[in-house]
């Protein structure tokens, strides 16, 4: 090694020879197979057949594994917002990331939030915000209706409680999105503290969770907001989240309310303040359709039936699908609606929202015929909305709508601008509620007018905000005293009722009555001409009231009887108005089937009988008679005459032997099939084979040799031509031959979702609600009666309203059987017949459960208390939901307890109307008679009846002799014979094990937290528990004494004498007998030695000898204490020169030993090398 | 709590009433049952029919008041299970089975229920009728399987009865929903004359008579004679033909006709009947349709207790029955059905005008089947 550097050795590359040769080739692409299974076949080759099965088996496995049920996707159009949850405990930043995130997405600052806020946050997306409060009953609602949490840690103070709470709440009621945010990262100083606690929150964040799930950190504070750029990063991360669809989300519908107002009459309220109200509810549809009329719950309120529905324009919508990458950032509109939940700041800007919703109410509702005109006007209108004006436009756009204020006193408290606007409104709603009847159509395309002049004056950007509202042109006529809200709201429940038959139009999506009167007049007189759909012999008249603004009701009949032959006399009419039929039928049809049933007055047929009886006769005039018969039979009075041959002639398509249609022709197929496989040429010989269609040209020989060759070559080119065509028939058969069943379900579901969307996609809302519902997504107000007063005295729009939409039978109550589990972080188990709070489904509400466990022969048998670690049963009484759905169980709701507030969770197993919950219950019998195997016994029942029911029944006793009950006895009574397996004692005791039902206790007590006062809300207590009772009262246990546990003391036992025959013992060995052991006699007077008394000499002597012992004995045992301790020191040294001469020995045998190693290997080396050559 | 009633005049429509009632679990009040009549209140069948409806659910709560012109009926749960009734011979077996096929789906455990009277009667669709009609038709919403059917064990003819048949049917959670708006061409009619306590010769000659007239449109005809003997064929004497036509889509149309009870009215000549019933199953065939007439409102039922999807059936002229229903549907479901009248093409020989109605289901799931 000198001081150069050793360059590393070149690669020498072969020239010649097989290496060069495959590089060569390999280089010159010779061999092209980029396939590694064709360009090494034997590495591919199947070694072993099991391995093979078995790979094969685990990489289906795994492809199976991978699939889902698949299932029809129902996701709306037009999705409703999103609702974005901010959790978290108190003190952690909630409200300020509201703000920031809505400050991000809008650019505008809002002040105390208070209710849900809908921003538009892309093109495609809106979001509501909420802010989750930290009582468990707004916890458990929000967790129902997010769609994604924003779960919020103080990272300075770790987990708390609540996170916890709301996860398992979560994980109960379908788990939605859930992202961490860690906050007050900037009260950690230490960089590495910070990187620590991070990490550690985020694994235990994503235990809870899923692994690798998201965590926000918002490091820290700029005057009081989040840093921009982190709740930027946070805002796209939410606009651009996936969602899944959870189960109870997807199946039912569900508002979460941002509007509310009270519809009450005031003078009700003034005269009774504690009335049921009416109010309307406003808010995003979400989940699936909603059906009008359906059935609701409102958690925390109750269950109630839904007076009405309409929907109503969004008032947040979605910016147009214009060509645009990106929003503008003026774009994002915010929605925000809870009357009184804006502090004053902003109360101004605020209210106006309200307004701008109201004036598209009122539109829809005044006239419905008008609705699609309204709307185009005011989309218009809202659509030549500058951009720039957008933001405060949005907020006030003043229109010539009456409003209806809430007249409570609570809400008084407007400002001035309100109350002028409400004066003006006012009068508008005087003047509208006028207005009837001809006037009717004229006033609102006036206020269409003006409507549609107000929102241009608006656009044209001055600030609509101060001026006062555009002054109304029309015919104002004078004040009026009706009720505000007496006009156009009635009109609007009028066309939903359409049963009613009052004086009112007819709604236009109720029975398909077109708008124009003419053409309706018209189907009229169709339906009285020809029997429209089928030949019935019942007479129905159907009475409707016309649209008509003179009010004439015509009768008209839909259902005539025609003779047997009429068919045949107007067949040329109405054959000339088949095609006039065929424009009006199906309007009339739906009139027919959903039309309004006017209920015709029960004639006064009965005439009274000397005053006192009534002579009631047997009405048969009324339209489908309603104690007619009840049969599914369509028995056609008029049938048509089968005889003839134009009858016959008229269905003959129906059979295959008709007239096939173009596309199923057998003829035309056949023809096809001839042309696709009719001529084909044999590839191996060459020859051509002919089909006859082609072939068939016998006759112009002559010119075919003429344009022979291009013949050929056109042939040519059909022949190529068909080949495709076959091959691609061919693949599209066989190619997807590993299309599977899952493949095609996935499929089916698809086309199915595809024709959901497009079967009412150009059907109007309004009849289109009726079709399907609500459809998700809609702006919908709901309007509720007979609320308490409390929810709207009380009223805070802290607290979520949600209006649950129950399906079928969920307004029920009824027996459940669930699944239950102790929460393992609840620190006591749970008692039967303890009252728990429940969140199931959409409620939450108290119940008395009863526990039990399946034995092995599927019997219920009641438990007194839950098991520690395992799931158990149990019974409620209830409001029937759908099994498989999650609960939450709760002892209290009260108070914040440092403990973990969820006792239980579980899941609805079984619905039913009865249960079967039995506990065991033990007989005791005393038998006073025994005979061999028979035993009388008593002090088990008390009649002979009794007996008689439990004849044959299995007994036992306690030692375990089984037996049987054989017959009653007559005395004592009660008693009875029973036989067992073997004899009994008198001490025994008899058991006869029987199981007893147990009655569920029906309580269902909905928690009503939202009817508390406002501040109150989370103290809502039921019914309490025994041990609250018992506390609360001061009541002691007594228990019974027997019950208790003392320490067992148990008697010495006394054997008796071992008594050995006489005749035994003589038989005994000598080893075995027993020793005659007589007791010893008395010793003899002489053998008694006499006791010895000292004379005082002696006795001094005794007492010397004594003490002289006692300091001798000190003296030896002292020195041999002191030789003891220096034999044990002697000891101690000796060890030490012990161990240091093992030492040394040990050293020397080492050294000896590797020497001898030494020469061992040296020996074993020359001794391997061969001859010696040094030795 | 529990959900507002709904409240109906008059006894018609009787079984739809309480069938939606159970369905949709709101309570329903009947009124004026008859109260003008003579002979007021619920007669002998509806109270048969009310006892069988005790019999398959658990829990529901009737009410009746003293004269029987009020009904009061508080739904419970449908249980199923083996239940064995005995049908009231004032309508036949088909009043019953009607609603069973309606419920049957939708019951906690399969239904497994012996029914005995009339099988066979001029007022109701006869068991035979249902079998090949109706069953075939639930086939289509994916109620199918191994436990699924209808067997016919003994006939008994009106008045007499003394008829029994077996329905068995599965449980299902959700129904498939169903696009049925081509019924196709039919390519085979069949049937099944029967008779009971009568000449066997009476069948064949309903045989030949029906066939004379099915015959000008179809050469696949097959007819079965049922002649029914000793203890299997009930306790009065009669005879009856149903005509079944299948579909190349596998849809069925049907007519049947039955003898005039015996006692009751003028006998009939079986040759007539054939030929009647034979004209019956074209006027069938001219409403046309994918559902026959007496199964309509079974597949509105169906569609509408599907899942929240859109179906499609194409009907004949809706029945007077059917059109009840639907605005039952609407009072207990809330569910409208789009109703589109499809005329006949001018040259198209294939009957009457047809009514195609789309729904979208309820999202309905069976809330009584239980979980494990």
């Amino acid at each position: 090694m000198d001081g150069k550097v050793r360059k590393p050795k070149q690669h020498q590359q072969k020239h010649s020879g097989p290496q060069a040769e495959k590089k060569k080739l390999k280089k010159h692409g010779a061999s092209t197979e980029t396939d590694e299974r064709k360009r090494n076949p034997k590495a591919f080759a199947v070694q072993s057949a099991v391995r093979m099965a078995k790979t094969f088996h685990r990489a289906q496995d795994i492809k199976a594994k991978k699939h889902h049920i698949p299932l029809v996707d129902r996701t709306p159009l037009e999705p409703p917002p999103i609702v974005v949850v901010v959790v978290g405990p108190p003190k952690v930043g909630k409200s300020t990331l509201v703000r920031c995130l809505i400050k991000n997405f809008t650019r505008q600052k809002l002040g105390e939030i208070s209710g849900p806020v809908t921003i538009v946050s892309g093109k495609k997306r809106r979001l509501t915000f909420m802010e989750c409060n930290n009582d468990i009953n707004t916890m458990i609602d929000l967790a129902k209706v997010a769609d994604l949490v924003l779960m919020l840690i103080d990272a300075s103070f770790g987990f708390e409680m609540e996170t916890f709470e709301f996860l398992n709440i979560c994980q109960v009621h379908g788990f939605p999105r859930i992202m961490g945010v860690l906050t007050h990262l900037d009260s950690f100083k230490n960089n590495k503290t910070l990187r620590k606690t991070k990490k550690n929150l985020k694994h235990r964040f994503w235990t809870e969770v899923y692994q690798g799930a998201k965590l926000f950190y918002l490091s820290g504070m700029v005057y009081g907001e989040y840093q921009t750029q982190e709740v930027k990063n946070l805002g796209r991360f939410i606009s651009v989240m996936k969602f899944r669809p959870l189960v109870w989300q997807t199946s039912h519908p569900y508002v979460l309310v941002d509007r509310m107002e009270d519809l009450t009459d005031p003078e009700k309220v003034r005269i009774d303040p504690k009335c049921d109200r009416t109010a309307s509810l406003y808010g995003y549809l979400r989940g699936t359709h909603l059906k009008n009329k359906g059935q609701i719950h409102i958690p925390g309120v109750g269950d109630f039936q839904v007076k009405d529905v309409n929907f109503l324009p969004d008032p947040c919508p979605l910016p147009d699908a214009q060509k645009k990458r990106a929003l503008n950032e003026k774009e994002h509109a915010v929605y925000i609606d809870l009357p009184a939940s804006h502090v004053n700041q902003l109360q101004a800007e605020m209210q106006p929202t309200t307004e701008l919703v109201q004036s598209l109410i009122d539109t829809h509702a005044t006239l419905d015929a008008k609705m699609a005109a309204s709307k185009v006007s005011l989309f218009s209108g809202s659509a030549t909305l500058d951009p720039t004006d957008i933001k405060q436009a949005l907020w006030d756009p003043k229109t010539q709508r009456e409003r209806r204020k809430v007249l409570f006193a609570e809400e008084m408290k407007d400002d001035d601008e309100e109350d002028d606007e409400d004066e003006e409104e006012e009068s508008e709603g005087g003047d509208e509620g006028e207005s009837s009847g001809e006037d009717d159509l004229s006033e609102e395309e006036d206020n269409e007018e003006d409507c549609l002049s107000a929102f241009l004056k608006k656009s044209r950007g001055d600030s609509v905000k101060a001026s006062g509202p555009p002054v109304k042109k029309s015919k104002v006529e004078a004040e009026s005293e009706r009720p505000v809200f007496a006009d156009s709201e009635d009109e609007l429940e009028m066309s939903e009722h359409e049963s009613e038959g009052k004086d009112q139009p007819l709604g236009a999506g109720d029975s398909g009555h077109c708008s124009e009167d003419e053409s309706d007049e018209e189907s009229e007189d169709e339906s009285e001409e020809g029997c429209l759909m089928s030949n019935t012999v019942t007479k129905q008249k159907e009475e409707e009231e016309d649209e008509d603004e003179e009010g004439r009701t015509p009768c008209f009949i839909l259902f005539v009887s025609t003779g047997a032959l009429k068919w045949k006399e107007n067949l040329q009419l109405k054959a000339s108005q088949a095609f006039l039929r065929q424009q009006e039928s199906a309007p009339n049809l739906r009139k027919l089937v959903y039309g309004s049933v006017v209920e015709v007055e029960d004639d006064e047929d009965e005439e009274e009988l000397g005053g006192l009886f009534r002579v009631s006769r047997p009405q048969n005039n009324k339209r489908f008679q309603a104690n007619d018969l009840d049969s599914s039979h369509f028995h056609p009075d008029t049938t048509h005459n089968w005889d003839l041959e134009e009858m016959l002639n008229s269905i003959r398509d129906c059979f295959v032997t008709g007239k096939w249609e173009e596309g199923q022709d057998a003829a035309t197929l056949l023809k096809e099939d001839e042309e696709l496989y009719g001529d084909f040429e044999d590839l191996e010989t060459g020859e051509v084979q002919k089909g006859q269609a082609i072939d068939d040209d016998g006759d112009n020989e002559v010119e075919q040799s003429e344009v022979k060759m291009d013949e050929e070559e056109s042939r040519k080119n059909k022949r190529l031509e068909k080949k495709r065509r076959l091959k691609e028939r061919f693949n599209a058969e066989y190619d997807d031959g590993d299309a599977t069943y899952f493949d095609d379900l996935k499929e089916e579901l698809q086309k199915q979702a595809e024709l959901n969307r497009a079967e009412f996609e150009d059907v109007d809302d309004e009849t289109r609600v009726q079709y399907e519902g609500f459809r998700p997504g809609m702006y919908v107000r709901l309007e509720i009666s007979s609320l308490p007063c409390e929810f709207v005295t009380s009223f805070d729009p802290h607290y979520p309203i949600i209006l649950g939409g129950l399906g079928s039978s969920e307004g029920n109550v009824g027996y459940l059987q669930m699944r239950l589990k102790k929460h393992r972080w609840h620190d006591r188990i749970l008692k039967t017949r303890d009252p728990l709070i429940l969140s199931l489904g959409w409620r939450r509400f108290q119940t008395i459960p009863l526990y039990h466990i399946e034995d092995h022969n599927g019997r219920h048998r009641l438990l007194k208390y839950t098991p520690l670690h395992m799931h158990c049963g149990a019974s409620i009484w209830g409001p029937i939901t759908p099994q498989g759905t999650g609960f939450l169980a709760l002892q209290s709701l009260t108070g914040i307890k440092p403990n973990f507030r969820i006792a239980a969770t579980g899941v609805v197993l079984d619905l039913d109307k009865s249960v079967t919950v039995v506990k065991k219950l033990k007989l005791i019998g005393y038998p006073y008679k025994i005979f061999k195997n028979t035993s009388f016994i008593k002090g088990m029942f008390n009649t002979v009846l009794e007996v008689a029911k439990f004849e044959g029944a299995s007994v036992r006793t306690v030692s375990g002799i089984r037996g049987q009950i054989k017959k009653a006895l007559s005395t004592p009574p009660g008693a009875y014979r029973a036989t067992f397996e073997d004899r009994l004692l008198m001490s025994d005791i008899v058991f006869l094990r029987s199981w007893f039902p147990v009655a569920v206790p029906q309580l269902y007590n909905p928690v009503t937290s939202l009817l508390l006062p406002i501040g109150q809300k989370d103290s809502w207590s039921g019914m309490r528990t025994l041990g609250q009772l018992k506390h609360d009262l001061g009541i002691r246990y007594k228990p019974n004494s027997d019950s208790l546990y003392k320490p067992i003391t148990r008697a010495p036992r006394r054997f008796n004498k071992l008594h050995i025959p006489k005749e035994l013992q003589k038989a005994l060995p000598f080893k075995n007998k027993p020793k005659q052991q007589q007791p010893k006699g008395k010793t003899s007077r002489d053998l008694q030695r006499p006791s010895v008394i000292r004379e005082p000499h002696e006795r001094k002597v005794a007492a010397l000898l004594q003490a002289l012992s006692t300091v001798h004995n000190y003296n030896r045992k002292k020195t041999h204490m002191v030789q003891h301790s220096k034999h044990k020191e002697f000891l101690k040294e000796k060890g030490k020169q012990e161990d240091a001469k093992l030492k040394r020995q040990k050293e020397a045998r080492k050294k000896l030993y590797r020497v001898m190693g030494q020469m061992d290997q040296k020996k074993q080396r020359s001794s391997l090398k061969g001859a010696p050559q040094d030795d | 709590m529990a959900s507002e009633g709904l409240s109906y005049d008059g006894c018609n429509f009787f079984r739809q009433r309480l069938v939606l009632s159970t369905l949709s679990g709101k309570r329903v009040k009947i009124k004026n049952i008859r109260s003008k009549e003579d002979d007021p209140g619920l007669r002998e069948f509806e109270a048969s029919f009310i006892r069988l409806l005790d019999k398959v659910t658990n829990g529901s709560r009737i009410e009746i008041n003293q004269t029987g012109t009020v009904l009061f009926y508080q739904p419970g749960l449908l249980y199923g299970g083996s239940v064995e009734h005995e049908c009231n011979p004032q309508r036949s077996i088909g009043y019953y089975l009607e609603a069973l096929l309606m419920l049957g789906a939708f019951m906690k455990t399969p239904l497994k229920a012996t029914l005995r009277g009339v099988t066979n009667d001029r007022t109701d669709p006869t068991v035979d009728l249902l079998k090949s009609t109706a069953l075939p038709l639930m086939k289509k919403f994916g109620i199918d399987g191994e436990g699924f059917e209808l067997k016919v064990v003994k006939r008994g003819m009106a008045p007499g009865g003394g008829g029994e048949v077996v329905f068995t049917c599965p449980v299902r959670r959700t129904i498939r929903p169903i696009q049925l708006t081509d019924p196709g061409k039919i390519k085979r009619i069949r049937g099944v004359a029967y008779s009971a306590r009568v000449s066997p010769q009476m069948a064949n000659r309903i045989v030949d008579s029906a066939r004379g007239i099915l015959n000008q449109f179809l050469p696949d005809i097959y007819i079965y004679t049922d002649h029914m003997k000793g203890a299997n064929s009930g306790k009065s004497p009669g005879f009856g033909l149903t005509l079944v036509a299948e579909t190349l889509n596998g849809c069925f149309l049907s007519a049947e006709m039955t003898s005039t009870p015996q006692g009751q009215g003028d006998p009939v000549l079986p040759e007539d009947l054939g030929r009647n019933c034979a004209k019956l199953l074209l006027e069938e065939v001219h409403r046309g349709g994918c559902v026959d007439s007496t199964n309509q409102s079974l597949a509105l039922l169906l569609m509408t207790l599907g899942q929240q999807d859109v179906s499609k059936v194409l009907l004949g002229p809706l029945s007077p029955y059917t059109i009840e229903f639907l605005r039952h549907i609407r009072d207990f479901f809330q569910i409208m059905f789009k109703i589109e009248v499809q005329k006949p093409l001018e040259d198209e020989r294939k009957g009457g005008d047809k009514v195609l109605l789309t729904g979208v289901g309820v999202g309905y799931s069976n809330i009584n089947k239980t979980l494990k």
